[in-house]
């Protein structure tokens, strides 16, 4: 009797989920990436063969991201102009790539940039002559506008990433605790951004975040979430394998003067139309780097169509890339990459909400993923319709090896599920707004500072290596972020100069 | 069999406690208190389940056919009961006998429906399994009605289409007992036909639910509703007494036609009549086209630009004859032209020059109102405007919002204009303030156009004096990226509301 009992209630429920309203529309999109096929075949060494033009080229930069254009937007303020930036997919950016369709501009990774504090040369540099920054100001209309962030937590959302709702005296304690102790860190002086320069070796740098928390009697599981959720944030991985240095720096290098972040629709893709603006006749896109040998008077490069003869490299793409295209090639094997997958959802209307509104970056709380970030958002329309969402997810709670075999696993229905699933605990209604999932993979998507990595002489002696040939990419500095890009890229192009 | 029936004593008992929380939460809705209007609610209706739980008695004969008629009734008094009391509030003043009616009522049905049910099943348990049995079943149906209610019906069908629903489910129970009883039960056509006559209108109830809803819109608002209408942006509601037409906006009053005529003069002539040969002009807002009827009083201007982001609005206003009557049909003259898109994107995407602007938007009630009052958006407003011209923008009441009202002045300032802040007193709306903006300085006319019933040339410079308790205070400027002024409207606001 009870197992029929059981079969009518079950039954039932069919019946009444069938009365709700449709739910089940057809939701187009695809997975986009394909250069893991090409990168695959790099690394099993079948991209050897085969006639290439030969071209010439004083100076040669690989890798059109943040790295590689900085690099040719100092160049450029030298006044050397003989160089090209060789970048593997159609579309120079890295991991400030970009999309645009009928509804919005949207990011494919980064998508702001930090107010930069008073310190940071370089990038304030960079936001005055992008008319970013005037008089000492930040132009509004590049600030994230009104409300920034917001999160949802046991069922509604609250303003800001820090819980708030349901938080017991202890947590709110913790909290005050923390922020202090962060701020004594930051009056140090020494969590600058980017960080090498103002840094001294530490002993937080030999230990894990997790433990760190540990160690300072931290365990309220809302402050224990807000760190994890930065140290995935920022560094793709979770604070157990994240150095505490690395952790601190998430929290104490910023001032915070202006309300920020800079975002723009595209993210920090517009950065990289402003600084294509001069650099495009310079970029040959879709050439991917099969081999590079250092000669005694030159290197050459060769690309699956090209041989570059060039009197030195910036190579500015992943340094993990550089065992398969060089003998001798510096060991890299000490950087960690954290594997990334990123959506683009396009949505006919805004999912209903009552009583709040959208922020830009919108998180749910206990969720693997990072939530969700509006495109639309720094529209200046008072009404937004149709709108793109940006929701990021890197791999963190498994192994990056087998994280990258998980994204080379599942596929789009696969990720199509996970996804509405996810932001469905926030929005029951997302399935009926959503028109268009598209995705993007980044199976090395950012350096991690693992705990011992970023002080460790294997990781100083890399950002020094070089000589014909110097590297570049953010991930020697052990963090991805814009300001390391720029600052390496930078600084590669100014000891690429003494050479060339 | 038996097990059948104790499933339908799991759904009547769901059917019989939704009925009672919709009937609490409506009345919570509708009246407030929700303490009182629960306890009485359930306190009613479980004594009414105690009356039908008595007169179980004298049902003798016939026992299932008497099931299946109550359980019909059931469905479609309680089905309809959402549906009733909506239009009771709106319609009549009796809603809270009807309430306790409708109450008393399903819960003398729902009381008779167990000792019937329990009577029904006696041949087949004995007496003690019967007893566990039934309410065993009955507790359940409770249980799985107090979860549905609040996580799907509510959320999902509303209240409205929630009852009409359960109402369906008692109707369906009821047919179902017609069929496992169909050699018992006499007249099994007739209680059939009359099963399918309940659902269907039950189902026509569920298709006409929204009608029901508009129908009881009009009680939020105190005059007869004369004209009711969603358009993409904003649902307009125009109510009617005596001569007093009121245009609601999503339920915030916009004017009153009794004293309109005080806010859209103080809106356009201080300004307007302060510009030695003004020639175009350029509304923000203000699709009611009672601001340009104020403007088209000055036959030196050549053209107004109106933009309004709702074409619903315009059109309405061009179009319908009430509405022409007031602003004089002013959306259709020839001098005007009128544009619908969002001002803020407007206004980037062109590079007219005016004289005379003026900026009538909501009142900065969220972030998406709050990018039209932004320094971002007075500074490309100031692109627009002649080195002559004025500008004016209605900006909420510095008696209730004092600190947004100075917030917006110090906005214009921080954009690079300079400030001259007024008010004048609107009975609707109580004390409503003015931002009027220039490049360089303003003087109060020397005349005004005739015919105007409140403003008088030499009361003009007296709206530029506050009293003490709306002078100037301390505010930020409102930017993009920090939207102060939202938080400043919210606080005050909800200070008066207290």
């Amino acid at each position: 009797m009870s197992a029929n009992g059981v079969k009518s209630l079950a039954s039932r429920r069919a019946f009444l989920l069938q009365l709700a309203p449709k739910t089940e529309r057809r939701i187009e999109g695809a997975i986009l990436d394909d250069s893991h096929l090409r990168g695959h075949r790099l690394r099993d060494g079948q991209m050897r063969g085969g006639l290439r033009e030969p071209r010439k080229a004083p100076l040669v930069i690989v890798g059109g991201g943040i790295a590689g254009l900085c690099a040719g937007w100092r160049l450029l303020q030298k006044g050397f102009r003989d160089f090209v930036i060789l970048e593997m997919e159609k579309q120079a950016g890295g991991n400030s790539r970009w999309g645009e369709n009928e509804v919005s501009a949207y990011p494919w990774a980064a998508h702001y940039l930090p107010v930069p504090n008073r310190g940071s040369k370089l990038v304030r540099e960079l936001c005055t002559e992008l008319g970013l920054l005037y008089e000492g100001e930040f132009e509004e209309r590049h600030l994230c506008h009104s409300p920034q962030e917001r999160l949802f937590l046991h069922g509604r959302w609250q303003e800001g990433l820090e819980p708030e709702v349901g938080l017991q005296k202890a947590d709110r304690e913790q909290f005050q605790r923390f922020a202090g102790l962060m701020q004594e860190q930051a009056a140090s002086g020494q969590y600058t951004v980017p960080w090498e320069p103002g840094a001294k070796a530490s002993a937080l740098d030999r230990m894990s975040m997790d433990d760190w928390l540990r160690e300072k009697g931290f365990d309220s599981p809302y402050l224990r979430w807000y760190v994890e959720y930065g140290c995935r944030d920022d560094y793709g991985s979770l604070a157990k394998d994240t150095s505490a240095w690395a952790g601190v720096h998430y929290f104490a290098a910023r001032e915070h003067e202006d309300r920020g972040p800079l975002t723009w629709p595209e993210g920090n893709g517009w950065i990289v139309k402003q600084l294509l603006k001069k650099l495009a006749p310079h970029v040959v896109a879709g050439a991917m780097v099969t081999q590079v040998a250092i000669g005694a008077r030159g290197v050459r490069v060769l690309t699956e169509t090209n041989d570059w003869e060039s009197k030195g490299v910036i190579w500015a793409a992943p340094s993990y890339l550089l065992r398969y295209v060089m003998e001798g090639a510096p060991d890299t094997s000490g950087i960690i990459y954290s594997p990334w997958i990123t959506a683009n959802l396009t949505l006919d209307r805004m999912p209903r909400q009552a009583g709040t509104e959208f922020a830009w970056d919108n998180v749910i709380y206990d969720s693997p993923a990072l939530g969700y970030v509006v495109a639309t958002h720094q529209s200046l329309r008072t009404r937004i319709d149709e709108s793109v969402w940006t929701w990021y997810y890197p791999l963190a709670a498994v192994a990056p090896a087998e994280g990258r075999k998980q994204l080379l696993a599942r596929d789009w229905a696969w990720w199509r599920e996970f996804i509405l699933n996810d932001i469905g605990k926030a929005h029951r209604d997302i399935r009926q707004c959503v028109r268009r999932i598209d995705l993007m993979r980044f199976g090395h998507a950012m350096a991690r500072p693992a705990p011992g990595w970023m002080f460790s002489p294997a990781r100083a002696a890399l950002a020094k290596w070089g000589g014909r040939m110097v590297l570049a990419n953010s991930d020697l500095s052990g963090l991805s972020i814009f300001e390391e890009a720029q600052y390496r890229g930078v600084g590669a192009a100014e000891r690429i100069l003494r050479v060339v | 069999m038996a097990v059948l029936l104790l499933i339908s004593v799991f759904l009547i008992a769901a059917c019989g406690l939704v009925y009672e929380l919709l009937a609490g939460t409506l009345a919570s809705y509708l009246l407030g208190d929700s303490v009182l209007q629960f306890s009485t609610v359930i306190g009613s209706y479980l004594f009414a389940m105690g009356i039908g739980s008595f007169l179980s008695k004298y049902v003798g004969r016939g026992l299932v056919t008497r099931f299946i008629l109550i359980e019909l009734m059931v469905g479609l008094v309680g089905g309809l009961s959402s549906t009733i009391l909506f239009l009771a509030f709106a319609y009549t003043e009796g809603f809270r006998f009807l309430l306790y009616a409708l109450v008393i009522l399903i819960g003398t049905l729902v009381g008779l429906e167990i000792p019937l049910m329990m009577r029904i099943l006696q041949d087949r348990f004995e007496f003690r399994d019967l007893v566990a049995q039934v309410l065993t079943f009955d507790y359940l149906g409770a249980l799985g009605a107090s979860l549905i209610f609040p996580l799907w019906l509510v959320p999902q069908l509303g209240l409205v289409r929630g009852a009409l629903f359960f109402g369906l489910v008692n109707a369906a129970v009821a047919l179902w007992t017609t069929h496992l009883f169909r050699d018992r039960v006499g007249a099994l056509t007739r209680l059939r036909v009359l099963c399918f006559a309940v659902m269907g209108v039950l189902g026509i109830g569920m298709l006409y639910a929204n009608t029901v809803l508009d129908l009881a819109d009009s009680a939020l608002y105190a005059d007869e509703v004369i004209l009711a209408r969603n358009t993409r942006y904003q649902r307009i509601v125009l109510t009617k007494w005596k001569d007093d037409l009121r245009l609601f906006l999503n339920s915030h009053l916009q004017f009153s036609s009794r004293d309109e005529h005080r806010y859209h003069e103080a809106l356009v002539h201080p300004g307007l009549a302060a510009v030695a040969g003004a020639r175009r002009a350029l509304v923000l807002g203000g699709g009611d086209g009672l601001a340009v009827r104020e403007m088209l009083k000055y036959p030196g201007l050549e053209s107004i630009t109106l933009v309004d982001l709702d074409a619903g609005m315009t059109e309405l206003f061009a179009t319908h004859p009430l509405l022409r009557g007031i602003n004089k049909g002013s959306l259709t003259a020839p001098k005007v032209k009128v544009i619908n898109a969002d001002a803020f994107v407007w206004l980037e995407g062109h590079d007219g020059v005016y004289d005379f602007i003026v900026i009538d938007f909501p009142d900065p009630t969220n972030f998406s109102l709050g990018k039209l009052y932004t320094t971002a958006f007075y500074r490309l407003l100031k692109h627009h405007l002649s080195e002559g011209g004025l500008a004016v923008a209605q900006s909420t009441s510095p008696l209730f919002a004092r600190q947004s009202f100075w917030c917006v002045a110090e906005t214009m300032k921080a954009a690079g204009l300079q400030v001259f802040p007024y008010h004048a007193y609107v009975p609707s709306f109580g004390e409503w303030g003015f931002i009027m903006a220039s490049k360089h300085g303003y003087e109060p006319p020397a005349s005004l156009p005739s015919g105007l019933r409140f403003l008088t040339v030499s009361m003009v410079p007296d709206l530029f004096r506050f009293p003490a308790d709306m002078g100037p205070v301390e505010a930020q400027p409102n930017r993009l990226n920090d939207q102060i002024l939202v938080r400043y409207y919210e606080r005050e606001w909800r200070e008066i509301a207290r």
